[in-house]
């Protein structure tokens, strides 16, 4: 759903960064999907195929890395490096976009795939935040709590989602929905409080948001 | 133009008061330790890569904006640097602070205790009293397999473990994992340290307690232990050791640096294989065999005996490539007395070598005994398989002067030497092969004699007994010796320097010019093999 | 475009194009003068270039302040080793949404700056390190970066000159310490992003060990400007030593948060009561934090006469750093919010540093314990002396930065601290 106009938003919606008042665009405007959202999988030009969203919301821990467009994909991202080790960080990308979430196996998989040891793999993995080490839910939430969120409402907002998932923070839902966690600023600060779902950002969310939100994420997927 | 001598330019800098020159390219550390200062410091490691990530080895450098840390910063010309002054020791002294936070109180019951680098520099410049209120955090024991114990708790994350097992084994099985003060070392998951080869360096390169050997695991604390320079008997490398030894056994065996040879490393089946030192069942008194069978009879008496004995035939003489170049020196020496004969060793070989990668002048190799080069440049030759059994079958017949020297003789049989005129056995153990030995004289193992081996590429290692030699055992050169003064009338050598010396194989060289890290022997000095005297 | 306050007393050199979707595309960025300034630094020489920007005085946006065109100065003025540009677009500093925008909205302006920039340090290859929670962002830029490669703006023969240069997008993973210089070189050879000890420096040795320049997407994004339209034309703002104009983020409670370009020097109060139309609720102002959480905090009366550049905020006691402006009033509770802070480095530290590593953590759980009210006056004294302890003995500054709004606030907001440790009482419930 999008607003309708300047001075006229009978619906707060949570998902875009604008609806704080004076902004004339609709959703669809900025983000609209022909121009975000949907890529070729076998990425476009090498420059940024290392660059494009991992699909959460479909997750097949099972899928072979890599093959088919996937397969072309990696090749494109080894080419933008002198050496396969700096094709770690998108490489690792990849894997998690395929399978929902990084395993051991995967990382074994990828350090062959680069000759790279696996324990190397592994405690590079480890370091970065977004790759996950353990399944999520089809929706991954992270809800900003840093200073400046946090002086707009940021608790509220991750309390709320949590009760609304009835999780602790990092825990999956009991239907594999929803996964809530904190995470670090992530720079929509101005548009508080910011909350990232899966690939999507979504600024100005308030506590009263959330049940809305998230019945409209189980219904659209986005 | 003239022959002109390089030197590597120098540097002149003033090191707390004092003014050292050291060559360009020095860090601050080590200028340091030129004029006497040991400034505290855990990931510098003399055989790694320098990260220069624990902020330990901080010191002051005048017109510096702040502190630098001495282990990558390079002397300048003119540089002033106080190590001891004031905000250096206030800022190390927070450092160490950080460190103890979530250090676990482990020490009676760590087996760093008593040589770990956290407990020094506590003591030499930390705070006397902890302040911290908040619970410490727990990662507990791990089993990293191989001869590695981890305790998370007490690591330090100084990486220099990960750093040996990247740049130096180049196998990279130990990673850091997680990211700030969850960060922690680990393997990747169950893989471990399973199938490399010298995982046991990262024990002797963790300055706390973190790494341990499951070996030593609660076995002795290392202020009771002896530390005595050696030679590794397991292999023709010979990587430099120390024995730590108490109670007059060898408690374990940990590498000294030597930069030619073993840099500060040792591969892990020489480390771990030394409880043969320790065998207790030894010899420990001249035998001789009367008509009443063997009786235990005093130095004097045997070797008087023995030495009227020796011109009973000619001599077939076997050898062990674990005695010292003294000892075979003497073997030899006695063997031409007695007009030359066959001289043999056997030895143990490996299938290949295990070559460390990161510093490939050291390598497991596949002789897996100390001497065998000493062996083969006195002339003596190997016989038997790569199981060091077999290769004797004219030995054990023969019937003139059999003498054995430091082999077991584990494989062969009771009939071993029955038909000899004179079969003397000479060792550190009996052996069911020496039933028919007339003679049977205790000798030392090279840890209970000083001495020197001469590893795979002819370089002559000084190695010092670390143990007491059980009853009567002696070296084997001083009991030869006397054997050959017996018979010829001349002096006899009564320190092994003598007997070194007396060898033209060697050179005639001193111990004085082996110094403590060896020297390499020219090749051309080998002795000719010795002409066999008949049959 | 209004996106979504703006204030016309704005200077918009940088931010002409947020809120308009067209130009994102090629043809809509052309159209608004883009790539202009690539044609006119392909006309000069490298050295031409960074001579331009030197006499500019145009400092890096990232926070660290330091003057861009003796950075670039710093690479061999050779092609003798391949050299490499990266862009800092991990941006992740709490208060700072700057480079985002100007990622989303005009993607051409940022390769435009990469190119000229790669340039001028004689690089092959540019790399755009994006910080990995940027998809929308990094997908944008990425469709840029196609368009300009199939017009000949990016690849064998940039723009008909003979010149070859390489852009990739790349893309981390979650890591704020990435956006530190060295860690950002070391994430982008595919390692932990630890960062690396100086020296040798990044111009020396960097990226696959070559010489690097890295630069933050704002500084880039002035660059074709000041091409174009000469040094002194970006000299009419700003001050001496603090010239141009800069992005100010503003957040927290205030009416209308949101980036604003305005001339370095631009007065605090002016920001955050005119321009942000003042604070929420008619609230009394408690306290600013004006160049994101690594700065120390200000209190109302030590911003009144603050200038918003390098010299004049430093003459308040804080630091400019990247110019996000989070403000807060009087419901703030102070305590709460500077151990939010201490958590969030306790969080993003590398790990590599002991004071770092263990203080980061400890000052939170001390300041933890003392917003639980149970503290003790003493623990304000071994906060400070502990974050002393983490000031200037470290490989980066992520230490230093837990010490300044832990400092600051102790030495500024006393009260509030010693109301939770005497009474259990929190002042404030923001």
């Amino acid at each position: 759903m999008s607003s309708k106009g300047p001075g006229d938003i009978p619906f707060h919606n949570p998902g875009w960064a604008g609806n704080t008042g004076e902004f004339d665009l609709t959703e669809d405007q900025v983000r609209g999907d022909d121009f975000v959202g949907s890529r070729p999988l076998a990425g476009a030009h090498p420059a940024g195929a290392a660059s494009y969203p991992y699909m959460l919301v479909e997750k097949h821990p099972e899928s072979p890395l890599f093959e088919g467009p996937y397969r072309e994909r990696f090749d494109k991202i080894l080419t933008r490096y002198p050496d396969a080790r700096a094709a770690l960080l998108p490489v690792l990308n990849l894997a998690q976009e395929v399978r929902g979430h990084v395993s051991p196996e995967a990382m074994d998989r990828v350090g062959e795939l680069l000759d790279l040891a696996p324990a190397y793999v592994r405690g590079v993995a480890t370091f970065y935040t977004m790759y996950n080490k353990r399944p999520v839910g089809r929706f991954l939430i992270q809800v900003c709590t840093n200073i400046s969120c946090n002086l707009c409402g940021a608790d509220e907002v991750m309390d709320a989602f949590l009760r609304y998932s009835s999780t602790d923070p990092g825990e999956t839902s009991e239907d594999g929905e929803f996964t809530v966690m904190e995470a670090e600023c992530l720079a929509g600060c101005g548009f508080p409080t910011c909350v990232q779902i899966n690939s999507r950002y979504y600024e100005n969310v308030k506590a009263g948001d959330i049940p809305s939100l998230c019945e409209r994420l189980r219904a659209n997927g986005k | 133009m003239a022959d002109q001598t390089e030197f590597p330019e120098t540097v002149t800098l003033t090191i707390d008061g004092q003014q050292v020159t050291v060559p360009k390219g020095t860090s601050i550390l080590h200028a340091a330790e030129r004029v006497g200062t040991r400034v505290p410091h855990y990931c510098y490691h003399a055989g790694l890569s320098a990260p220069a990530m624990c902020r330990l080895c901080l010191v002051e450098v005048e017109k510096a904006p702040k502190l630098l840390p001495s282990c990558v910063t390079q002397v300048a010309e003119g540089q002033v640097v106080h190590t001891q002054s004031d905000e250096p020791l206030t800022m190390r002294r927070g450092v160490l602070e950080f460190y103890l936070q979530n250090h676990p109180l482990d020490c009676p019951i760590c087996d760093q205790s008593g040589e770990c680098k956290l407990q020094d520099y506590a003591h030499e410049e930390g705070r006397s009293h902890g302040r911290g209120r908040e619970p410490k955090r727990v990662f507990g024991r791990d089993d990293f397999g191989g001869d590695v114990l981890f305790y998370g708790d007490r690591c330090v994350m100084c990486t220099r473990c990960v750093r040996f097992m990247n740049e130096v084994e180049q196998d990279p099985r130990l990673t850091v994992v997680e990211r700030g003060d969850r960060s922690i070392i680990d393997t990747f998951f169950e893989e471990g340290l399973e199938g490399t080869n010298f995982h046991g360096n990262v024990v002797d390169i963790c300055p706390v307690g973190a790494l341990l050997s499951k070996d030593f695991l609660f076995k002795q604390r290392a202020w009771d232990l002896g530390h005595t320079d050696s030679v590794c008997p397991n292999c023709s490398q010979g990587c430099n050791i120390e024995l730590h030894t108490r109670d007059n056994l060898v408690q374990r065996l940990r590498p000294r640096p030597n930069l030619d040879v073993n840099g500060h490393w040792m591969c892990d089946d020489g480390r771990l294989d030394y409880e043969w030192i320790n065998r207790g069942d030894r010899l420990e008194v001249p035998l001789v065999r009367g008509e009443k069978g063997l009786h235990a009879t005093g130095w004097e008496e045997a070797l008087a005996g023995l030495a009227k004995e020796l011109g009973a035939g000619p001599v077939r003489a076997l050898v062990s490539p674990y005695l010292a170049n003294e000892d075979l020196g003497a073997v030899r020496a006695l063997v031409d007395q007695l007009g030359g004969g066959d001289l043999v060793y056997r030895s143990r070989r490996a299938p290949e070598e295990v070559v460390l990668k990161g510093f490939p002048k050291l390598a497991r190799r596949r002789d897996l005994a100390p001497n065998v080069n000493g062996a083969d440049l006195l002339g003596m030759s190997r016989v038997g398989d790569d199981n060091g059994a077999g290769g004797l079958e004219a030995l054990a017949s023969h019937g003139g002067v059999v003498l054995v020297v430091g082999d077991d003789l584990e494989d062969q049989s009771p009939t071993f030497g029955e038909a000899a005129a004179l079969y003397v056995f000479l060792g550190a153990h009996s052996s069911a092969a020496a039933s028919h030995a007339h003679f049977l004289l205790p000798l030392t193992t090279f840890a209970e004699q000083e001495g020197t081996f001469t590893n795979h590429e002819n370089r002559v290692q000084r190695f010092w007994p670390g143990l007491a030699a059980p009853g009567a055992a002696r070296p084997a050169w001083l009991v030869l010796g006397a054997l050959l003064a017996e018979r010829t009338g001349q002096t006899q050598p009564t320190r092994p320097e003598e007997a070194f010396a007396a060898m033209s194989a060697f050179g005639a060289g001193t111990y004085e010019a082996l110094g403590t890290q060896g020297v390499l022997v020219v090749p051309s000095t080998r002795q000719e093999p010795a002409r066999a005297a008949g049959d | 475009m209004a996106y979504p306050y703006v204030s016309d007393r704005e200077v918009r050199v940088i931010s002409t194009q947020f809120g308009d979707p067209e130009a994102r595309t090629l043809a809509g960025a052309k159209q608004r003068g883009r790539y202009q300034g690539l044609k006119t630094a392909l006309g000069m020489s490298p050295d031409a270039v960074v001579d331009i920007v030197k006499a500019s005085g145009l400092r890096g946006r990232g926070g660290a302040g330091f003057p861009t065109g003796l950075k670039w100065s710093f690479m061999p003025k050779d092609y003798n080793k391949p050299h490499y540009l990266c862009c800092n677009a991990d941006e992740s500093e709490p208060g700072t949404f700057k480079d985002r925008e100007i990622i989303r909205w005009d993607p051409h302006q940022l390769v435009e700056g990469c190119l000229i920039g790669a340039y001028a340090i004689r690089a092959r290859h540019a790399y755009i390190y994006c910080r990995g929670e940027f998809f929308e962002a990094t997908q944008v830029l990425a469709r840029a970066v196609e368009e300009a490669y199939a017009d000949g703006l990016i690849g064998d023969d940039v723009m008909g000159s003979g010149q070859k240069i390489d852009l990739t997008v790349h893309v981390g993973s979650g890591a704020y310490i990435c956006g530190e210089e060295t860690g950002l070189m070391n994430s982008l050879e595919g390692r932990r992003g630890e960062p690396r000890v100086k020296p040798p420096f990044p111009a020396a040795v960097g990226v696959f060990g070559m010489p690097t320049t890295v630069i933050n997407v704002e500084t880039l994004c002035a660059v074709p400007h000041i091409v174009v339209n000469g040094h002194e034309w970006y000299r009419q703002w700003g001050s001496e030593k603090s010239p141009g104009t800069k992005l100010f983020c503003v957040s927290g409670h205030v009416r209308k948060p949101g980036n604003y370009e305005l001339p370095l020097g631009f007065p605090l109060m002016d920001l955050i009561e005119d321009i942000c139309g003042g604070i929420t609720d008619g609230n009394a102002l408690k306290a600013v934090i004006p160049g994101g959480s690594s700065v120390p905090l200000l209190t109302a009366e030590g911003c009144r006469s603050c200038a918003l550049d390098y010299e004049g905020v430093s003459s308040c006691g804080s630091m400019l750093g990247c110019a996000s402006v989070i403000v807060m009033d009087e419901t703030t509770d102070i305590v709460k919010q500077v151990r939010r802070m201490a958590a969030f480095y306790a969080h993003e530290s590398c790990g590599q540093c002991t004071p770092c590593r263990e203080g980061s953590i400890w000052v939170t759980r001390i300041l933890k314990r003392i917003e639980d009210g149970r503290g003790t006056e003493d623990d304000l004294d071994t906060l400070m002396e502990l974050t002393a302890q983490m000031v200037g003995t470290t490989i980066c500054v992520l230490s230093d930065s837990v010490a300044a709004p832990v400092q600051s606030s102790i030495l500024k907001f006393r009260d509030e601290y010693l109301a939770l440790i005497r009474h259990g009482e929190r002042v404030g419930t923001a």
